[in-house]
């Protein structure tokens, strides 16, 4: 057998509206290979291109050999023998990947059974040792539904990984995960190649890229920028666009300001508790915000960052305690969305959906242009829906219309984590300052300590019983 | 899967017809063209006998024949058609309104009124359409709005269904909170957010709706406990017709030719394409 794993010579996608230059490498035994880029560079599309699942209407062409055999790319259903078994695809959003109907043990018995041969009772005990190695023990009969994001990612890895496939694909492993457990899963995909097997990761978190080592390729919109090994890559870059997006993490961000906070508290919370589906997610719970401070949020997946700002804003009920609002208007209590284009009706254009919002509040027409011009918003954007524009764009229009209404407190649900590095460092730059001018008190949430300790000027730490992966204390506390 | 599909800006609205959607437009037209153009152009009372002409062939003067009481048979069939078109429209708009209305209530409130609302559906779901119209029918006999009301006493569940469902999802939407946190009423929320989402679905709904609506009423006509005689009704006529048909086929080929093109073109527009 040969040495070589994967080998892609002249791979390139086109369709509607996409064209990847042809790219080429190759993945020995032991290798790892990360793609990394900003979001729509088109590495998820190299991922689907080499399984064979473009989504219609684009088309592969190039070589691919795969443990020594060879297959046209354009021939997509001819990988399908290997599905699993030598070839396995960790997919993007793994609740999508999983059967919602069906226990999280079992789904991962399935692979044991069927791509292993194992017995059921020998695919049933594998199953359990799998999860429990993962730090899942007790989720096997529960169902991905019931799971948070970063479970359902460790039971979708150990469904794709139980057929023992040599050449393991993860698309976007870590997308959504907090750092501890980003690092675990680094760690999980890391195994791979020393086991024998290579890893292609595909990523937009340099992070990611950093701990995986091995050969990195940079993509920007559809065009490899540089490739090298990971150390010198992401340490001495060559390209221009690669130093811009190395300057963009947010351990190099500069400094922040201190904080200048004077005034009554906006929001003033004492005792709080919430619990959800049997769970305590907080209790005990005092946080006061002045204005024009921004407090960070953070803490593993689903231990209740964003019920907290819900409870703030009053659109969750409380189970225990009390939240003081400073007298005002209720509409000055604010809320930026994880996923921009989520926060929009898709169907009107962005002038419409400001129009209405000045209509409603008889808000002046005077002041949009400046503050247009200070979120860096060209005025023929306006003219476009919101699926039309980029993500960037389109939070800083949410940003915009929150800003229209005059907030005191503005809840940021990880505003810019579907961003790419660079719009990130800028919006939230813009952001902060813009709070800090108009005295608005922000709460944050991310899951980058890095972030929040560039940004904020305090931080809440949240944690529950999911806080066993992570390496640093995590009891309720605010700090 | 491929949520984030790089480069494929995604167009939402302003979806074009497809081809079959236009076919279905235009035999719809054409339709509507015949039931309403033809009592300014042919000059003849649907209902008038002339026992001396019966199931005559077509002449200039009968351009379509005429039946067993010597009837003008392109005066009935027109005025069938109206009658056809006339009741769908109607049942569909009587069904999709309080359908709409409580689906996005029960699905906005949730609680006890989804569960009252929901259980409401279930119990009209429970009897067989037909068999709700038959038994109203029974109640009322030959009359038209007691027709009208069963049909749309059967039809109003699946629109409420379909937009239960759907305000379901959008009113826990992110897209939803934002205009809440930005003071929007009820009002705007139904404009901007749920209403394009469920135009379509709907519009969908409306076009078999209305196709079934025409078939039931033909199919209780045919059964001769819809409309009674001399209504000229498409599925009376076929009653009528059918000890004839040996002398006079193309007397009986008429309704049946009619009502198939009809429930076909509104079929044709209903359908969407698989893309």
């Amino acid at each position: 057998m040969s040495d070589r794993l994967l080998q892609a010579t002249n791979l390139s996608i086109h369709g509607e509206g996409v064209s990847i230059a042809p790219i080429a490498f190759t993945l020995a035994r032991g290798g790892r290979l990360t793609l990394l880029g900003e979001t729509g560079s088109g590495k998820s599309l190299v991922a689907q291109a080499i399984m064979g699942i473009l989504p219609i209407g684009l088309g592969a062409s190039g070589e691919l050999v795969i443990e020594g055999r060879g297959y046209a790319a354009a021939d997509g259903a001819s990988r399908r023998a290997l599905w699993g078994r030598r070839l396995a695809l960790l997919p993007q959003e793994p609740w999508h990947a999983l059967d919602p109907t069906m226990a999280s043990g079992a789904q991962v018995a399935e692979s044991h059974r069927f791509l292993g041969g194992l017995g059921r009772r020998r695919a049933r005990e594998a199953a359990l040792g799998d999860l429990a190695g993962l730090g899942l023990e007790g989720a096997d009969r529960r169902l991905p539904g019931e799971l948070s994001g970063g479970m359902a990612q460790r039971v979708a890895f150990a469904a794709a990984s139980a057929g023992g496939a040599p050449l393991v694909i993860a698309d976007e492993p870590t997308k959504g995960l907090d750092a501890p457990r980003r690092d675990a899963v680094v760690r999980l995909l890391a195994a791979t190649p020393e086991r024998g097997g290579a890893l292609l990761t595909i990523t937009h978190d340099i992070e990611v890229a950093r701990r995986l080592g091995g050969e990195v390729i940079l993509l920007r919109r559809g065009r490899v920028v540089e490739r090298g090994p990971a150390e010198q890559l992401l340490s001495a870059p060559r390209s221009d666009y690669a130093r811009r997006l190395l300057d963009a993490e947010p351990a190099r961000w500069p400094a922040p300001p201190p904080p200048n906070t004077t005034g009554e508290p906006i929001v003033e919370a004492s005792g709080l508790a919430k619990w959800r589906g049997g769970r305590e997610l907080f209790r005990d719970l005092d946080l006061r915000l002045k204005p024009g401070e921004i407090v960070g949020v953070v803490g593993p997946s689903g231990c209740g960052k964003s019920t907290l700002g819900d409870l703030l804003l009053g659109l969750t009920a409380l189970d225990a305690g009390e939240v003081k609002r400073a007298p005002g208007h209720r509409l000055a209590f604010q809320k930026l969305y994880q996923d921009p284009p989520a926060a929009f009706s898709p169907h009107w254009t962005l002038a419409r959906l400001l129009e209405d919002l000045v209509r409603r509040h008889r808000l002046d027409r005077a002041a949009i242009a400046p503050l247009m011009t200070r979120l860096g918003l060209d005025r023929a954007l306006l003219e476009r829906r919101p699926g039309e524009i980029s993500g960037g764009e389109l939070q800083r229009f949410a940003i915009l219309r929150v800003l229209l209404m005059e907030p005191r407190f503005l809840f940021a649900d990880e505003p810019t984590s579907r961003l790419d590095p660079i719009t990130q460092r800028d919006t939230l730059a813009l952001l902060v300052q813009l709070a800090r001018e108009r005295h608005c008190a922000v709460m944050l949430v991310s899951h980058d300590p890095a972030l929040i300790e560039r940004v904020c000027d305090r931080r809440l730490v949240l944690g529950g019983e999911e806080a066993a992966l992570a390496s640093e204390s995590l009891d309720a506390q605010a700090v | 899967m491929s949520a984030t599909t790089p480069f494929t800006a995604g167009r939402v609205g302003r979806r074009r017809l497809a081809t079959r959607q236009r076919l279905g437009l235009g035999l719809l037209g054409l339709l509507l063209a015949i039931a309403w153009l033809t009592p300014w152009l042919h000059d003849a009372d649907p209902a008038r006998q002339q026992l001396t002409r019966i199931l005559e062939l077509p002449t200039l003067a009968t351009p379509l024949g005429t039946d067993h009481l010597g009837r003008d048979l392109l005066a009935r069939t027109a005025a069938a058609l109206r009658l056809s078109l006339g009741m769908a429209l109607l049942s569909v708009v009587s069904a999709a309104v309080p359908g709409i209305l409580l689906g996005v209530i029960a699905g906005w409130r949730g609680g006890w009124v989804d569960r009252v609302l929901g259980s409401l559906a279930d119990a009209c779901l429970a009897l067989p359409g037909l068999l709700l119209v038959l038994l109203l029918v029974a109640i009322a006999p030959g009359n038209f709005w007691a027709l009208y009301v069963g049909i749309a006493l059967v039809l109003w569940i699946e629109y409420f269904r379909v937009v239960r469902a759907r305000t379901r999802v959008l009113v826990a939407s992110p897209q939803l909170e934002a205009s809440r946190l930005l003071g929007f009423g009820p009002g705007y929320l139904f404009r901007r957010h749920l209403w394009p989402e469920l135009a379509p679905q709907v519009l969908t709904l409306a076009a078999f709706g209305a196709a079934s609506a025409i078939l039931a009423m033909a199919a209780l006509g045919f059964v001769s406990v819809g409309l009674r005689p001399p209504t000229a009704e498409l599925g009376l006529m076929m009653t009528e017709l059918l000890p004839y048909y040996h002398e006079a086929p193309w007397a009986m080929a008429q309704p049946i030719l009619v009502l198939c093109l009809l429930v076909l073109s509104l079929n044709l527009l209903a359908g969407r394409d698989p893309r």
